[in-house]
């Protein structure tokens, strides 16, 4: 981000306009960023989405709205937007009118934290990690207000289960998270890119020593978003929508672009810690090549370095797709069997395995 | 406090099938009691009978239960001719055969896709439709429409099939085993349905004969009771089958009880074709429909449809039209028997086992 | 037997993840219409100079959907389309053919009125 602020500062200056006003005005910058590719990543997802559905079940998907149905998301929105927000009778206003804010603005404060590109890091803390675990704990307190301040039975229901459901899936997350701090001595996300970055390119990703931690924290993922085959929460088969059963229009649309904006930082958040973010797959920028002569080689090295963490994400999602087309729904007792006798032993098991692997073969733990 | 939760299901609801209503009461989320109430969708089916010729009913029957169109109006059809003393030429009841078969199989591809959708795994629904699609196209060839299909008639069926139907009728049989075994890779074995299924919703054989459950639900429930076996009507009494059976009587069992019923069906077709290919005949129907003259009498006619028995029970006075007709379908007692399988359940099982008893409200309230 | 599980499951993920290099089977219905077979059952058709005015449609009609009326020299066809429930039994049971399914499925209308067909053998602009 130093690199970014000196440009800003500099730009200003070249037209006479103080620094104390660039100080103040650029923490907006990466606000207005964030902002805006949340919709448009949203956007992308929801598109993406029912294309990938339809393409797993021999359908076209949206084809009517623009061409290949590019426009079909955006009138969806348009649609949202205009709809009337129905008072609900006996809920309670105050915390029906806040919660989907709740659930939205952790998700937001989560797309800070990932390092886009060595420079494109809007939240550069020594512990990311930690942040990262506190902030994706906070949108399921947003959910239980929605479910509590319905005044519907099936918005209880829902509520109450992905409560319960998160309780369970976090311990597991904190332990793969664990490993992965013990295998790049660093809690900041930027280091742990960099502990990934070797002579022997892929095979440096932190995936290969903890292939069982990557298992783990992938299906702990599907449950933090309530996905299938972990939508308990708002099991349409079962509770209408769950908790977000008499929500419409706006504050609707804000729980389905929370939903889809999570889905789309965890699985840049997982890329990050277990395929080495933003590096490249080639183990070699591809900028390099082309443009080595060239004075922007930086600058167009910060764009390859997204465009690489994009391709990651996009598989990692397109994985999360692939799962919801195939898996049937779990039932209550096994959602919770699963985490407690399942995945938390065995990610206890994988951090102790980690410990010595990092013990033994690279020599010391720190 | 009052810790317990009466929730109605229904009677709009995404997978009540219809619109039936379940007064559920939840302590959290286990059954205390269940209480189905039927009758939102009365169309007075018996009652229109009564106003009408016998012609006349007749495209109605269609509507008794619209995915098994061509049992009710076998059951109807069979026991006009009773009451007549006709004899049905053979290859017309080859061709009824045949297309009650064929039937058979597009209405359990319906309830599989819908099973599959109440359990949470959207693709399969897909998959079944798309193969149930072929068979309307089938159908629509020869009767002129793919629901409501007004073929059989009093004492046979309206026009004789032609060669190249039967030749796409092989051709789908040939095809429809590889879809089977698709649906098989991604749903027996998959410990998520596995576990949503087995030991879920027990009806005890004693039970379901207490409630005179029939159909691939009591063979589920290790009673080989198959009317087509052990009273065979129309022309089955000719064809090889074996019946599907199984000891399990939970989910699971219906789940596999219908899939090989498939595989029965998909034989006897062959067999159909077969002798349709080889044989002609004359006549397909040797009575005028429209001079009818109906003997006094009563005559109760039985059909294994693909939810169990139905009876259609006709009296008659002499008069053009009946005095009173009965029908006894077979989702009427599975629904009854709904309470006794999900007591002590989770809620979300409620879903699994009704959807598992293949259920749809038309028939029921007829 | 964990492996069997696990085994299930990545065979049921490559099972439907196969579907995705199959033949599309989305029909584009306005642009692109399904080939209708032969005798395909849409809204009834009335043949004036077939039609011998004998009622039968009336008589088998399981909903009361057509009538036909006698004058001194022509023959009223009158159709409820909003009744009709496109059984066929008109066509299938009158003698001299005169009431044919068309090919026609696409009777949404913008009002009820629409949906009652009159003729009479008298116009000429019967089709």
């Amino acid at each position: 981000m130093n690199y970014l602020y000196f440009l800003y500062i500099q730009f200003l200056l070249n037209h006479n306009i103080p620094k104390i006003f660039g100080d103040i005005t650029f923490p907006f910058i990466p606000f207005c960023i964030v902002a805006a590719m949340i919709i448009f990543v949203v956007l992308v997802l929801v598109l993406l989405e029912r294309k990938v559905l339809a393409l797993f079940t021999q359908r076209k998907g949206p084809n009517r709205v623009g061409p290949w149905g590019m426009f079909q998301t955006i009138a969806d929105a348009i649609k949202l937007l205009c709809k009337q927000n129905i008072d609900i009778l006996g809920s309670d206003k105050f915390l029906f009118n806040i919660a989907p804010i709740v659930v939205f603005v952790p998700v937001m404060m989560l797309w800070g934290i990932i390092p886009y590109s060595s420079e494109f890091v809007f939240m550069n803390f020594s512990v990311s990690v930690l942040l990262y675990i506190s902030i994706a704990a906070l949108p399921v307190i947003g959910i239980i207000l929605s479910g509590y301040a319905s005044n519907s039975k099936y918005s209880l229901i829902g509520a109450m289960r992905s409560g319960a459901q998160i309780i369970s899936y976090e311990l597991p997350i904190m332990f793969v998270l664990l490993s992965i701090v013990a295998l790049s001595s660093s809690m900041n996300l930027k280091d742990i890119v960099y502990s990934q970055l070797g002579e022997g390119a892929i095979l440096c990703w932190h995936v290969f020593p903890c292939i069982v931690g990557f298992i783990i924290i992938f299906i702990c993922m599907l449950a933090e978003l309530n996905r299938c085959p972990f939508d308990l929460p708002e099991a349409e088969s079962e509770l209408v929508a769950g908790y977000n059963t008499e929500y419409s229009g706006m504050r609707f649309a804000l729980f389905f672009l929370a939903e889809y904006a999570l889905m789309f930082i965890m699985a840049a958040f997982l890329a990050t810690l277990f395929w080495g973010g933003y590096l490249p797959i080639t183990g070699k920028y591809i900028s390099e090549i082309f443009f080595s002569d060239n004075q922007f080689l930086p600058v167009f090295i910060y764009f390859e370095q997204f465009f690489w963490l994009m391709i990651k994400t996009f598989i990692l999602v397109f994985l999360f797709m692939l799962v919801r087309a195939t898996l049937p729904r779990l039932g209550t007792q096994s959602l919770m069997k699963l985490s407690w006798y399942l995945l938390l032993p065995l990610s206890m098991i994988n951090f102790i395995v980690i410990i010595i692997f990092k013990y033994f073969i690279e020599g010391g733990v720190l | 406090m009052n810790k317990i939760i009466k929730l109605n299901v229904g009677p709009q609801h995404p997978s009540t099938h219809g619109v039936l209503r379940l007064i559920t009461e939840l302590d959290g989320e286990k059954i205390l009691s269940v209480e189905p109430v039927v009758g939102y969708l009365h169309r007075g089916m018996e009652k229109l009978a009564e106003n009408r010729s016998y012609l006349q009913y007749l495209p109605m029957v269609d509507r008794v239960d619209y995915l098994g169109s061509f049992f009710t109006s076998y059951a109807y059809c069979n026991a006009v001719e009773k009451l007549l003393f006709v004899e049905v030429p053979k290859r017309a009841e080859y061709i009824r055969m045949l297309c009650m078969e064929l039937n058979r199989i597009a209405s359990h591809l319906l309830w599989l896709g819908t099973f599959m959708l109440d359990l949470g795994a959207s693709s399969p629904l897909f998959y079944c439709f798309r193969d149930r699609e072929v068979i309307l196209s089938l159908f629509e060839e020869l009767t002129g429409q793919r629901m409501m299909y007004n073929y059989f008639v009093f004492g046979g069926v309206r026009h004789d099939v032609s060669d190249d139907w039967l030749c796409k009728v092989s051709s789908f049989i040939a095809n429809l085993p590889k879809s089977i075994s698709d649906y098989e890779k991604i749903i027996t074995e998959n410990p998520i349905f596995l576990d949503r299924t087995l030991n879920k919703g027990i009806l005890k054989p004693q039970t379901a004969l207490q409630f005179s459950v029939t159909g691939p639900n009591l063979r589920a429930s290790g009673v080989e009771v198959d009317y087509r076996k052990v009273m065979p009507y129309s022309v089955y009494g000719d064809v090889d089958f074996v019946i599907s059976e199984s000891n399990r009587c939970d989910s699971y069992a219906r789940y596999l009880v219908r899939i090989q019923e498939m595989k029965t069906s998909l034989d006897i077709v062959k067999q159909a074709v077969l002798y349709l290919k080889n044989n002609s005949d004359n006549y397909l129907t040797k009575i005028n429909s429209l001079n009818l003259k109906i003997p006094e009498g009563e005559y109760t006619s039985y059909v294994e449809s693909s939810r169990g028995l139905l009876n259609c029970y006709i009296k008659s006075d002499g008069s053009p039209k009946p005095y009173r007709v009965k029908w006894r379908t077979g989702s009427y007692y599975s629904v009854q028997v709904l309470p006794e399988l999900v007591k002590g359940l989770n809620y979300n099982d409620l879903i699994a086992v009704f959807g598992s008893l293949d259920v749809i409200m038309p028939e029921v309230d007829r | 037997m964990f492996l069997n599980k696990l085994k299930a499951i990545i065979e049921g993920h490559f099972t439907v993840f196969k579907h995705s290099f199959k033949k599309r089977i989305t029909q584009e219905y306005p642009e692109v219409k399904q080939d209708l077979p032969e005798n395909f059952r849409g809204v009834p058709d009335w043949y004036a100079e077939k039609c011998i005015a004998c009622k039968i449609c009336e008589k088998v009609c399981p909903a009361n959907a057509v009538r036909i009326e006698k004058g001194v020299d022509n023959v009223k066809f009158g159709l409820n389309l909003s009744k009709c429930i496109i059984c066929g039994n008109c066509a299938y049971n009158c003698p001299k053919n005169a009431i044919i399914m068309s090919k026609n499925y696409e009777t949404a209308v913008a009002s009820k009125s629409l949906l009652i067909i009159e003729k009479n053998s008298k116009d000429n602009n019967y089709e």
